[in-house]
Parts: C-alpha cells; structure tokens; sequence
C-alpha cells in the first residue's frame, strides 16, 4: 500500500510541478463555456461585425439548457479527449526512453502498482477537471440562460465521467507497448474516433459502446430518467476500462525495460 | 557462501546472441569485474540479473533457493546512464525510491541524509536534479542503489564516463562499499578492474572466456618475460643474450628488449653473470608481470 501511495504522490506532485493541475482544468473550463457564451453574444456579434443592413431584424432561439449542455458535452468530447491524449501520452512512454523506469521497476514493486497508480492519478486529473468544467459551465447558463439543476449535472458530469476512464485506461495501455509518446497520441486518438464512427454507424448493435454514452446522456436529460442502455453502457465501459488495464500490466511485463 | 547462482544463461535477440550460456557463481563480500570489450554483453547480464530483462534460457537463483524468486529486494542497481526525474530534487529522488523499496518514512529520511553526506551531495539536496553535473548524478545514482541497504550492488560501467577526478571518488566509494556488500560492476577498462576487483569474468561476444581470482588468473596467464634496456646500441646484445641457454626468443621493442625464457629465475642468475662478466651497460631489468591487458588478448583469440 506504501509503495503504490509512494508512485500515486510522485505522480501528482509531478502533475502539480509542471502545471498540469492549472491547465488542464482551465482548458477545460473554456472548452465547456465556449458554447453558452458565444450563443448568448452571438446577436452582439453579428451586429458588431457582420455589417448588418439597417433595419434587419434577426429572430435567434433561444437554445434550451439541455441543448446548451449537450454542445459542450460534444465540445469536451472531442477537444478534451485530444488535450487529455496529448497531456499523457509521455506518462510510461516518456519514463522509458528517458531510462528513469529502470530505477522504479528494479526495486521489488508489482507492475499492477505502478499500471494503477499511473491510471488513477489521470483519472484524478481529468475528474477534477471536468467537475471544474460543468460546474462553470452551470454558473454562467444559469447567469444568462435559464436555471439549471447542479444535481444533473452532477449526474451528467459521473457519467460522462466514465467514458473518460475508459480513454484514460486506453491511453496507458498504449504507453506499455507504443515506441514514443507522439505514437501513444496517435493509437489513442485514432481508437477514440473508429469507435466513434462505428458507434454511430452500427448505433443498433452497439447500443452499449462507451462511445454512445454522450448520445445515451442526452436520451437521459429529454427523458428525466436514467436510460436502461445507458446503465449498461456505463457497466461495459467499467468491463472495458478493467481489461484495459489487466492488459496493460501484462504489456508491462511482457514488455522489457530498454 | 553464494549469494547469486547464475546457471547457463542465455539472452537472445532476433537475429544476435547478446549472452551465450554464462554461469557463474556470486559470493558474499567479494568485487566482481564484469570485462570486456563493447557489445560484449556485460550490460545484458547485469540487466538480467536486475531482472530487467527476461533470459531466453537459464536461471538466476537467490542463496541456491530451489525456487526462482523475485531477487530486486536484495540487490541496488545503478544503470550506465542514470536518469533521474529532473523536477525532484536528490533527496526527495532517494526517498521516492526508499519507499519503493518498503523502507519505512522515518528509517528513509534518516539513511537519506546519511547517504546524500556519503556521496558528498548534502549541499545540493534541496536542488533540482535537472541542475545536477554529470558526476552529481553519479554518485546520487550510487545512493539510490544502496539506499535500501541491499546485499548485491550491480553497477553498469560506474566510471567509464567520468572525468579522473569524478574517478577517483567513485573507485573510493566503491572500495568502502566492498566493505558491507557484494558488488558486481562491469567496466571496459582493464585498469579500473585491476584496481579493485577480487574476481575476474571476461566475458568477449556474449561468451564467458575466463573467470577466477584475479591473482590466480595471472598466474595462468603469465608471461616468462624479461625486459632489458642497454645505454648502448641494443642490437649489439641482442646476439649475445640469444645465445643464453635458458632464453628461448627476443624482440626489440622500442629501445627495450624484450626475451622470452623457458625460467625467469635460471635466465636471471645467466644475465647477471654475463652482464658481470662482459660489462654489459645494463640500465634496466624487469621481469614482466602479466598484466590485464596481456590476459585479456590472450583470453580473447585463444
């Protein structure tokens, strides 16, 4: 327990030293505010900018909260999932080629220690960011739109959530195997965007891929309820989150130090 | 009493045998040299032995136990070029990996600070790896292999990149370390080996050519050999020594001649008397003592 609590504080520290803990959330703070603001100053920018003739008269709806949040949902699906890739693509990758990982892995740690700690720190990076995020996002809809419950978003944000442990798992099993950090990037945002595009293509038989969990959140916020698919969506991308981690460890193993 | 038993290791890539079934045995408190030329494989063993690489055949077993277990508690590592997480500072590196090593918060503080003191580093530890010279992180790479107090220190060419000062203190630091532990470095350099070592593996393309005491490998390797130098023409003597019963073959060396005899002592009592009897000007006389250098050719194209 002391030595996984030794790799998880050495990775926040370090997290916390090269500023991750400040721009990340930041990043995702503007990623998810992006949207309600420029929707809400979007006449004021037209009339500013567009040389409008006099007189013309613009009918804009305005969006619903839950539109509002499923933009920025979409926003962080994309943008955010490529600023996490490229934040932790070094996380294994970097230490091996460095050679620092020889100094960690040659004293007598389990590498399921050292997969999960390098795992649950990321997550913890990515959680407190997204909580940062949709709760801003909750203050400026309800300061320029309409109210808004903070509970749904606090259900939004764990479910959402989850799919966000899923790319944090894929990203570290790239790491174990992939020869440098840019190709870590590569493999993890290419697997996002096949799984996304096969989700949506084949959205009948892959109901319950981690992918459609924004779609499934959506279902839940027109609905009012928890969506029965996006529960088991939610327990396949728990499934799949495990194995990727499982698999990781035995990369690890497999894998030499060099 | 042996500490490590190694049994006919292998370690094969692709299309390259990096190490061809080595055996060898490691006995406490003794200095291990690993010799040999680059690309021998003297990295590849250490690292097996670290267990950071796995061998393609052959085991590395702990006090002879029967089962192969996990040896990293019991043996530091120092790698060729350590790296060191730059934005750590040297003491809070050695207390990172102190606690990887199951040491407890307030034993690590304190073996910490004796070590950063051992090492010389006690001014720099609140400083920033990245800050480090090449010789600091050396010798902060030392500490962090022995920090957990380990039995076997493997040391992967300790001082084949350091300037002769950086040398010196590293060859000390090991020559106290010996004291408390078994260590196994390996190194290129003939005289680094030389000069603290007790045992000797030569190892040249994976293979492991010669091993033992490094006195009884000079033994084995002895050159019958005797160096003259004359302040006259040497050529004019060299007829005059080869008529010598006892001497088999000469050579001429740089203004030194050098004879081969089948007896050092028989040739010595003959040189002496004719040089006595003739007036040789003899200024110089040695019997050549094999150094590493001879054993290491010799091993290597027998």
């Amino acid at each position: 327990m002391m030595q996984w609590m030794t790799l998880f504080q050495k990775e926040v520290v370090e997290n916390w030293r090269n500023f991750k803990w400040v721009w990340v959330p930041l990043v995702f703070i503007l990623i998810a505010i992006m949207d309600p603001l420029t929707m809400y100053y979007m006449p004021v920018l037209l009339e500013s900018g567009a040389g409008v003739p006099d007189g013309a008269i613009f009918e804009m709806p305005t969006p619903s909260t839950t539109e509002l949040l499923m933009m920025s949902l979409s926003q962080l699906n994309t943008i955010g999932i490529v600023v996490v890739a490229l934040m932790a693509m070094g996380t294994i990758a970097n230490e091996r080629k460095s050679g620092v990982l020889e100094l960690t892995l040659v004293k007598p740690i389990s590498y399921s220690k050292y997969i999960t700690a390098k795992w649950l720190s990321l997550v913890c990076l990515i959680a407190v960011s997204l909580f940062a995020a949709l709760s801003v996002h909750w203050y400026y809809v309800n300061l320029l739109f309409d109210t808004i419950s903070y509970t749904e978003i606090l259900l939004v944000g764990l479910f959402f959530g989850s799919w966000f442990l899923f790319v944090a798992a894929l990203i570290i099993l790239y790491n174990t195997f992939a020869p440098s950090a840019g190709v870590v990037a590569a493999l993890s945002i290419g697997t996002i965007i096949v799984l996304s595009v096969a989700t949506s293509t084949f959205s009948k038989y892959l109901t319950w891929s981690p992918a459609n969990i924004p779609e499934l959140i959506q279902e839940m916020l027109y609905t009012s309820s928890i969506p029965f698919d996006l529960m088991m969506a939610l327990g396949v991308t728990w499934i799949l989150t495990v194995a990727c981690l499982w698999v990781s460890v035995i990369c690890m193993e497999r894998k030499e130090v060099s | 009493m042996t500490l490590l038993a190694v049994k006919d290791v292998s370690k094969h890539y692709k299309s390259k045998k990096a190490v061809d079934h080595v055996s060898f045995n490691l006995k406490e408190h003794t200095c291990v040299a690993l010799l040999g030329p680059n690309g021998a494989g003297k990295t590849t063993i250490l690292r097996c032995l670290a267990q950071l690489l796995h061998p393609t055949s052959g085991s590395i077993r702990y006090k002879n136990n029967l089962q192969q277990e996990d040896i990293r508690p019991y043996i530091g590592y120092l790698p060729q070029y350590p790296t060191f997480y730059g934005w750590m500072s040297g003491y809070e590196f050695l207390i990172y990996i102190g606690k990887l090593a199951n040491m407890s918060k307030d034993d690590v503080s304190e073996r910490a600070e004796e070590l950063l003191t051992l090492v010389g580093l006690s001014e720099a530890k609140n400083k920033k790896i990245r800050t480090y010279s090449g010789g600091m992180k050396q010798r902060l790479g030392i500490a962090q292999a022995i920090i957990h107090r380990p039995q076997i220190l493997m040391l992967d060419e300790p001082v084949s990149s350091l300037d002769p000062i950086g040398r010196r203190e590293v060859l000390e630091l090991m020559e106290q370390l010996k004291q408390e532990m078994t260590i196994i470095f390996s190194t290129h350099i003939l005289s680094d080996a030389d000069e603290i070592s007790d045992e000797l593996l030569l190892l040249h393309e994976g293979k492991m050519i010669e091993s033992g005491q490094l006195s009884d490998l000079r033994n084995k390797y002895k050159t019958e050999m005797l160096e003259l130098e004359f302040a006259d023409e040497i050529e004019l003597y060299r007829q005059l020594v080869e008529e010598l019963p006892s001497v088999q073959h000469t050579s001429i060396v740089r203004n030194t001649l050098h004879v081969t005899v089948t007896d050092v002592n028989e040739a010595r009592t003959e040189i002496f008397a004719a040089s006595n009897e003739n007036q040789w000007p003899l200024i110089s006389f040695s019997v050549n003592k094999a150094s590493l250098e001879d054993m290491f050719m010799k091993a290597v194209s027998k």
